[in-house]
This record gives C-alpha cells, sequence and structure tokens, in this order.
C-alpha cells in the first residue's frame, strides 16, 4: 500500500467546514485519490457542532470565546450538541435540491422551523408574525384595512419578479425595503417590521431587491413539504451534519480523512501541488482546496448560546391542523427594542433562534438559544438583555433559568480569486437562513477539480448506493 | 402523534411539488406519461401474464368451492395489482366468512348465540338510513361446538371475539397501503365499510367504538392529505353517523364536527367542503345548543364576522362568497326550520344586508379587480329590494359596468341583470 507522500492524490481539501464537506460530497462518487484533512480534531469547521466538553476544549484554544456554566441543573456534556453557526434552511433552496438529487438527505433528519415572532416592549411580549393568508386571517391584532394592505403585498411578493410587478419595484431595487413598504403598500410600522423580520436581514435595511427576494424565497417555501412550515433544520447540530454527511460520502467512495492535520504551507508549480502537512509529511497533489487565508473579516457577528432550563413549549405549537411538531423558533429584537443597563437602546436587531430538545441539541425539559446582532457598541450587554427580556416575555409561569452561556464572535472572510490548481474557499456567509449564493463557489472548486475530467457527469447527481434505504421515505 | 420528525410525517424530498397557497388554481395534480421501451414493453407483457395466471387460479378454486387460506392469500396478491377487480373482494369476503372453529384464520361462525355479548343486546346494524351498501352474511346453522356449560361459553366467546377483532384489524390495515395508493377506488372503502359493520356485529360495543374512533382517525389524516376528496368528507360523515348511532352507543358529535370544521378552515380558507359541511351542522347545533333567540342572533353575527374576516384576506376565493350567501339566504329568505335566527324583524333583516353590502364597499378600496364583490353587492341590493328596501344605491350602475369589463365571457348574463334591476 502506498504511504501518504507516495500517492499521486488528485485532489487535497483543507478544512471540513460545510463548504468543504459539500465538494467533498460532489467528490464521492469520481473515483479520485483524494486526501481530506482538517487541522481540527473534529469535523464542520466552523459550522461544527460541539458538546460541552468539546466547547470548553475549544474555548481553551480560541481567542474571546466565554463560558459560563450555573451550578447545577446541566446534563453530562454529551447530551449536548452546540452549534457554532445555526442557519435555517428554506423548503426551496438549491442546498436540499443538492442533497436530494446526491441522495445524501437519506442520510440526514430534517426537522420542521416553526413561528416567527417579534418581541414587543410594550407589553413585554411575543407576537407572532403572520406569513401566510391563513395566519393573517387567523390574527386578531390587525385591523381589517391594514390586514387587505398585507395581503396585497403578499400577493405581490409572489409573483414579484415578473412583469406587471417587476416595474413597480425595479427602480427602488437598492432603496430601503422599509420605505417601499410604507409607500407602495401602506403598510404600518408594526407590519413593516414583521415584514423585514421575516427576511431575515441582519441588519435591519435590507434593500427592496434583496427583501423582495428573500420574502418569495419564504413564501414559496411556505407548504412545500408540508403544511405550516417553510424552512427545515438539520437533526442533532444542523449544518454540522450536512458536513458529515458529505464527509462520510466521500469516505465511502475511497478517500482517506485525517483529522487533527492541517497544512503549513503549499507551493503550487504547472501541473501540480506540493503541499506540506503539519505532521510534517509531504504530499504531491493535482488541486488542493483550502479555506481562505486573508485575516481581515468583511463582516461579524456577535453571538450569545444560552441553555436554559424550560421546554418553552408554548412557542412550539402546532399552529395548522396536522403539521409536524416545529423544533426552531425565530425572536427577532428590532433596532431600539432592548436597551443595556445604563439605557442605550441597540442599533440594530438582534435575533435569538430557539431550538427545542427535540433538534437533539439538548436534553428534554431544556433549550437551546441562539442569540446573535451584528457588532455594535455594547453587543454583550445588549444580547443578555435580549435573553432575560426573551425570557420574560415567553410567559411561563416563573422565569427560566438560564444553565449555560457561550459567548463568541463569528467573522466572514473573503477568499482571493483561486490559481489554475490552487482553490481557496471563502468562509461560508454569516446568515441566520442559509444563502444559497454560498453553493456557487463548492460548484467553481468542483469544477476546478474535474476539469481534466471527460466533463460527463451532472453536478452534485447521483443514483442510491447498493444498500441504500428506499423504504424510508414512502 | 407527531413527533416532530419529517420522516415519520412521510415526507419524499424527491417529490417536491410547488404550492402556491394564496391561489389554489386547479388541484396541482400532475400527470406523468412516459413512452415505453422495448425492454419495458416486454416486462409488462410478462406482468400481464403473470396477473392472468394469478386470475384464472383464484377462479379454478372459486369453482371447486375451494374458500381456504390459500385462496385468501390470492386474493392479498391480486387485489394489491387491481383493487377494482371487485368480484375478488366478495371471493375475500366468502374466504373470510364461510368459517368454523377449523379455520382459525377466518372469522367464527355467527351462531344464533352470538347476540348475548353486545351491551346493547342486539347485534343489529345502523339505522336503515344509513346503512352500508353491504349485506351481512346469515348466521350459519350450526351451534359453535363449544357451546356448553356457560363457563365454556364466556371464554370462547371472547376467544371468537379477540379472533374476529384482529383478523378485523388486519382487514383494516390490508386496506390501508391499496387506499393510499388508490384514495379514490369505491371497492376498497366499500371493502373496509364492510369490515368496520363487522365489528359492530361481533364486537362488544366499546371495542367496536374503538375501531370506528380509530377509523375517524383516518379520515382526518386523508383529508389533511387531500382536503379536496370528496369522497373522503362523505365517509367521514358516515363515520360519524355509525359514531352517533345506537350500535355503538353513540352520542351526538355536532360540537366536535364543528370544531373540525373551524380547524380545517383555519388550515386552508379555500377549504370549499369544510365550509359546506359547516353549514350543514348548524341548524343542528343551534338545536342541540337549545339556542333561545338571543343566542342563535350572536351565533349569526359570529359567523358574520368570520365569514367577512375571511373575505377580507381571500376576495377572490369562491368557497368564501358561497359561504357568505348561505348566510345572507339566512336573513334575506323567509324563516324556516332551518333558519339560523328565525325571529329577526323585517327592519333588522334590512340592516344585517345594509352592513354587508357596506362592508364589501370595504373591500372595493384595496380590491379593485374582483368580480365576486360587485356581483354580490348588486345581488344584495336586489335582496335589499325584496325585503322592502326600495331605494337604490347610486354606485349601482358603477358596479355593472365594472362586472362586465371583468367578466366579458358573461356579458349575456350581465346584461339581463341590469335588465331586470331596471324593470323592477
Amino acid at each position: 500500500m502506498e504511504s501518504l507522500a507516495e500517492t499521486e492524490w488528485d485532489v487535497v481539501i483543507s478544512g471540513t467546514g460545510l463548504q468543504q464537506s459539500l465538494l467533498a460530497l460532489a467528490l464521492s462518487r469520481s473515483g479520485k485519490n483524494i486526501l481530506h484533512v482538517d487541522a481540527n480534531s473534529y469535523y464542520g469547521g466552523n459550522e461544527a457542532a460541539f458538546s460541552l466538553q468539546e466547547v470548553d476544549e475549544w474555548a481553551a484554544t480560541t481567542e474571546n470565546v466565554e463560558v459560563t456554566k450555573a451550578e447545577g441543573g446541566l446534563s453530562f456534556p454529551r447530551a449536548y450538541s452546540i452549534a457554532l453557526a445555526p442557519q435555517i434552511i428554506h423548503a426551496k433552496s438549491e442546498l436540499l435540491s443538492q442533497l436530494v438529487s446526491s441522495k445524501a438527505f437519506r442520510q440526514i433528519e430534517f426537522l420542521a422551523v416553526g413561528s416567527f415572532y417579534i418581541y414587543e416592549p410594550d407589553h413585554v411580549s411575543l407576537n407572532r408574525i403572520p406569513s401566510t393568508r391563513e395566519d393573517v386571517f387567523t390574527n386578531t391584532s390587525i385591523p381589517a384595512k391594514l390586514k387587505r394592505s398585507l395581503m396585497k403585498f403578499l400577493k405581490f411578493v409572489l409573483d414579484y419578479d415578473a412583469p406587471p410587478h417587476r416595474e413597480t419595484w425595479a427602480p427602488h431595487a437598492d432603496l430601503p425595503l422599509r420605505m417601499f413598504l410604507a409607500q407602495e403598500f401602506k403598510l404600518d410600522e408594526r407590519l413593516q417590521a414583521d415584514i423585514i423580520t421575516l427576511t431575515l436581514s441582519l441588519d435591519g435595511n435590507i434593500t427592496v431587491k434583496d427583501g423582495l427576494r428573500s420574502i418569495h424565497q419564504h413564501m414559496s417555501s411556505m407548504g412545500l413539504f408540508g403544511a405550516g412550515f417553510a424552512a427545515v433544520v438539520p437533526k442533532w447540530g444542523g449544518l454540522s451534519e450536512v458536513a458529515q454527511v458529505g464527509c462520510r460520502a466521500l469516505a465511502v467512495g475511497g478517500a482517506v480523512y485525517m483529522l487533527g492535520t492541517g497544512i503549513k504551507s503549499a507551493r503550487a508549480s504547472e501541473q501540480r501541488v506540493d503541499v506540506s502537512l503539519s505532521n510534517d509529511i509531504d504530499v504531491k497533489t493535482r488541486f488542493l482546496v483550502k479555506e481562505t487565508d486573508v485575516d481581515a473579516s468583511t463582516m461579524s457577528l456577535v453571538r450569545l448560546t444560552a441553555v436554559v432550563h424550560s421546554d418553552l413549549a408554548s412557542l412550539f405549537d402546532v399552529t395548522v391542523e396536522g403539521a409536524p411538531s416545529p423544533v426552531v423558533a425565530v425572536v427577532a429584537f428590532p433596532a431600539g427594542y432592548v436597551r443595556t443597563p445604563e439605557g442605550t437602546a441597540s442599533e440594530v436587531p438582534i435575533h435569538a433562534m430557539v431550538h427545542s430538545s427535540e433538534t437533539g441539541e439538548c436534553p428534554k425539559g431544556q433549550c437551546v438559544i441562539y442569540l446573535s446582532t451584528m457588532p455594535q457598541s455594547n453587543a454583550k450587554s445588549l444580547l443578555e438583555n435580549a435573553l432575560s427580556s426573551f425570557l420574560r416575555a415567553v410567559g411561563e409561569a416563573q422565569v427560566p433559568e438560564v444553565l449555560y452561556r457561550l459567548s463568541y464572535t463569528q467573522h466572514q472572510r473573503v477568499s482571493h480569486p483561486s490559481d489554475s490548481n490552487v482553490v481557496t474557499l471563502p468562509t461560508l456567509p454569516l446568515d441566520l437562513a442559509f444563502d444559497d449564493a454560498a453553493l456557487a463557489s463548492v460548484k467553481a472548486a468542483w469544477e476546478t477539480c474535474t476539469a481534466d475530467d471527460d466533463g460527463e457527469n451532472e453536478y452534485m447527481v447521483f443514483e442510491d448506493r447498493e444498500g441504500a434505504d428506499n423504504d424510508d421515505y414512502e | 402523534m407527531e413527533d416532530g420528525s419529517l420522516r415519520s410525517y412521510g415526507l419524499v424530498l424527491s417529490k417536491i411539488k410547488t404550492t402556491d397557497q394564496l391561489f389554489r388554481h386547479g388541484h396541482g395534480i400532475a400527470r406523468a406519461t412516459r413512452p415505453r421501451t422495448e425492454e419495458q414493453r416486454q416486462a409488462d407483457i410478462d406482468k400481464i401474464a403473470r396477473y392472468r395466471t394469478l386470475e384464472d387460479d383464484i377462479r379454478n378454486r372459486v369453482s371447486r368451492q375451494d374458500y381456504d387460506h390459500d385462496t385468501f392469500g390470492l386474493t392479498s396478491k391480486l387485489l394489491r395489482q387491481n383493487p377494482e377487480y371487485y368480484t375478488v373482494w366478495n371471493i375475500r369476503r366468502q374466504c373470510l366468512t364461510s368459517g368454523s372453529s377449523s379455520k382459525p384464520w377466518a372469522m367464527s361462525s355467527l351462531s344464533k348465540g352470538s347476540s348475548t355479548f353486545s351491551v346493547t343486546g342486539t347485534s343489529h346494524r345502523a339505522s336503515a338510513s344509513s346503512s352500508p351498501p353491504f349485506s351481512t352474511e346469515t348466521p350459519p346453522s350450526h351451534d359453535s361446538p363449544t357451546t356448553g356449560t356457560s363457563g365454556t361459553t364466556a371464554e370462547a366467546t371472547e376467544d371468537r371475539q379477540m379472533r374476529d377483532l384482529e383478523i378485523i384489524k388486519s382487514e383494516l390495515v390490508f386496506t390501508v397501503p391499496l387506499l393510499m395508493e388508490f384514495p379514490k377506488c369505491y371497492w376498497i372503502w366499500n371493502y373496509r365499510l364492510w369490515t368496520l359493520g363487522q365489528a359492530i356485529v361481533r364486537l362488544p360495543t366499546h371495542v367496536a367504538r374503538k375501531v370506528w374512533d380509530e377509523e375517524l382517525g383516518l379520515v382526518g389524516k386523508m383529508l389533511h392529505r387531500d382536503r379536496r376528496n370528496f369522497h373522503a368528507w362523505g365517509y367521514r360523515r358516515y363515520v360519524v353517523d355509525q359514531l352517533e348511532s345506537a350500535a355503538l352507543a353513540g352520542q351526538s358529535m355536532t360540537e366536535s364536527e364543528f370544531e373540525y370544521t373551524t380547524k380545517m378552515i383555519r388550515m386552508d380558507l379555500s377549504n370549499f367542503s369544510a365550509w359546506h359541511y359547516r353549514s350543514q351542522l348548524i341548524p343542528q347545533l343551534l338545536r342541540e345548543r337549545g339556542a333561545d333567540d338571543q343566542a342563535r342572533q350572536k351565533f349569526l353575527d359570529d359567523e358574520l364576522a368570520l365569514i367577512r374576516d375571511g373575505l377580507n384576506v381571500g376576495p377572490e376565493d369562491q368557497s368564501l362568497w358561497f359561504y357568505h350567501q348561505f348566510l345572507a339566504s339566512n336573513i334575506i329568505d323567509d324563516a324556516c326550520s332551518q333558519t339560523i335566527a328565525p325571529a329577526l324583524s323585517l327592519d333588522q333583516r334590512r340592516s344585517y344586508i345594509e352592513r354587508e353590502i357596506d362592508e364589501m364597499k370595504d373591500l372595493l378600496e384595496d380590491y379593485t379587480d374582483v368580480k365576486w364583490i360587485y356581483e354580490a353587492l348588486i345581488q344584495y341590493t336586489q335582496s335589499l329590494g325584496r325585503l322592502g328596501q326600495q331605494a337604490r344605491p347610486t354606485e349601482l350602475n358603477g358596479w355593472l359596468a365594472q362586472l362586465k369589463s371583468l367578466d366579458p365571457q358573461r356579458t349575456g348574463r350581465w346584461n339581463d341583470l341590469e335588465a331586470q334591476l331596471h324593470a323592477a
């Protein structure tokens, strides 16, 4: 058997984040010699999911990560699977189509994302955001005339990219959606906030073009896989599951996997790349795919992840008869709705993605709350405040106890254009909902790595491997 | 029921179909046709040959009066391929009921003593008005060999019932995948009804009730999957009738069925069947509640508020207009036994209709091209005339003009309407 150094590798992939793992999936039937390494001792990179133990280890070696644990109440560490980059995936997303066409979906359990809420500071409560006609119908707090305006907008969005609607918004494409909603549809501030929340805009200032596209995706995703939900999350840790499935697929396809191994250096020449691994082994490969090494971040997200001692059952109500029980609730705190103890108001929205124990991320009777906000002064204090406001607003008999806190900041980095045989992938965009635009770089990497092939293969389209379970899904 | 997992929910990600939640045009059911290759054609020929052999085998057995367990198994095979073959369903029934205690896999023979195990004291079926379209077998003339002293009879009866229950359950289970695949095949429903009927005849009431309760659950699931399956709605009605009947020691389910229509409407406003069912339940509902005039009027007010809310968000939806018409006719037409609030005075009735006209004019503020609104406005203006209000709204001609321009295909009808209005 050839050693690593002797093997003529076709591709060396560095890092097992979502994008590299999707590339792994894409290459899993290619029969190529692939070596997939990751400097971490775990899969998933920035999208990994950790047990509490793994969080501690990660915190010890990473800057600006803080962990606080309550005195008691936490279950054993492996009962938790804390996602570092939780994202919901819309039903009508290219990612899901690829997971289906590649048959990888069979190994992932998808759970439904439920209601979206806005925090209402005057009554310290949560208002459910209507996103379907039936939602608007059953809502008792919107006056009849505004309901009509809202319905007109929802109908507009469903067909927004076709004439005549396109002519209506195209001139305002780069203006704030908020203004467009007020002028064109006479929506009041409350409904504007509802719509902006549906876009999951991080800064609350989404443009007309991006906002309409986002809401269109939300609405056309609603009901696609079943009544009552527009998005899904993979069980057991979100995107990390997808990453694991991708890597597993490539492993089955014959690749060699090495965790705890990074790339020390790489030297590209015309037809190959000489890669020096951190374990002092040198390998030769036709192509190298790695994560970006750009230092500067183009965007950041300040995060507070909390585990609370309650199942927060009221948030996960089934709102449509016969629909599956949702496991995620989205809560938005529009700018200005949260204050620091000194009274400074938030400048940008804060979002909380609430995950029930059904996600497999924590034991029964507890929930994981993923709070995030764009950098602003007092971000950490504001996140803490949002958390306590939320816990009061949720309306339980006793305010749930916080058992665990993890705070850190995520950074988004672009990549430099790739060379002919070294491909650099940007970090996954920091988003609350998966953005299909992230898939483009994966496909580009695949095209590079398969440039020498006969070009017959469709991207991410595979047959089931023998022995794959066909029966579960009818 | 829900464990949250979409896998157990029967989700097939690969069968992605787009549903338009706001506009439901048609049922969106795609029918696939594929041209056959030579291989496929040969495979089909083989399949037909195997089927024919199976059918011949069954027919031979029947002509030999051979209704044994093997024959029973063959009917399973054939029916899975072709549930429309009703003769084979009959053969299956024969296999199960031409039994004696020597055929443990078939149902027990119904002896004359069978009536003693039913709590209601009789083995009669549901009342004639809702009798299912099948015939029960007549009990065979010989007694069960275990009838004897009272002690052994009770045990034997229980054993028989257990066995019958198992067979009934397994027959119900047999039909389920067939129903999923052929949800509109009458013969499957027929057979299921016969099986359920057997539960009433053969099992203690509380056991039979449970079987029928589960049936209601199944109908609920089918209606969730396809709200437009009118077979399922009719079937639901039948199941509810049985559950309410004396044969199953039942009570009225009007309130819970009314609540069910509310749930279905909240799930999908366009659900014509749910609205229709709701309208059918109302007279009975009000009777059962012992509603006095005040309660009846409040009920009417609440229903009007509900449908107005619906029209407010879905004026393009004909189902909603039909229900609105149903409520309006309760006000406009002369009172009868079915009227919701028969004690309304003429003045009150006029003011109700006037209010509805006002509400519809509000809708016009935002929905300018929905023809139903104009049609309703004109229709209720005419109704007001019948209630003695002769004054015509000034907008009437404008509404007519809009109707003609929005629905030019029916110009003839709108012209007739115009003539009517001017003649009056």
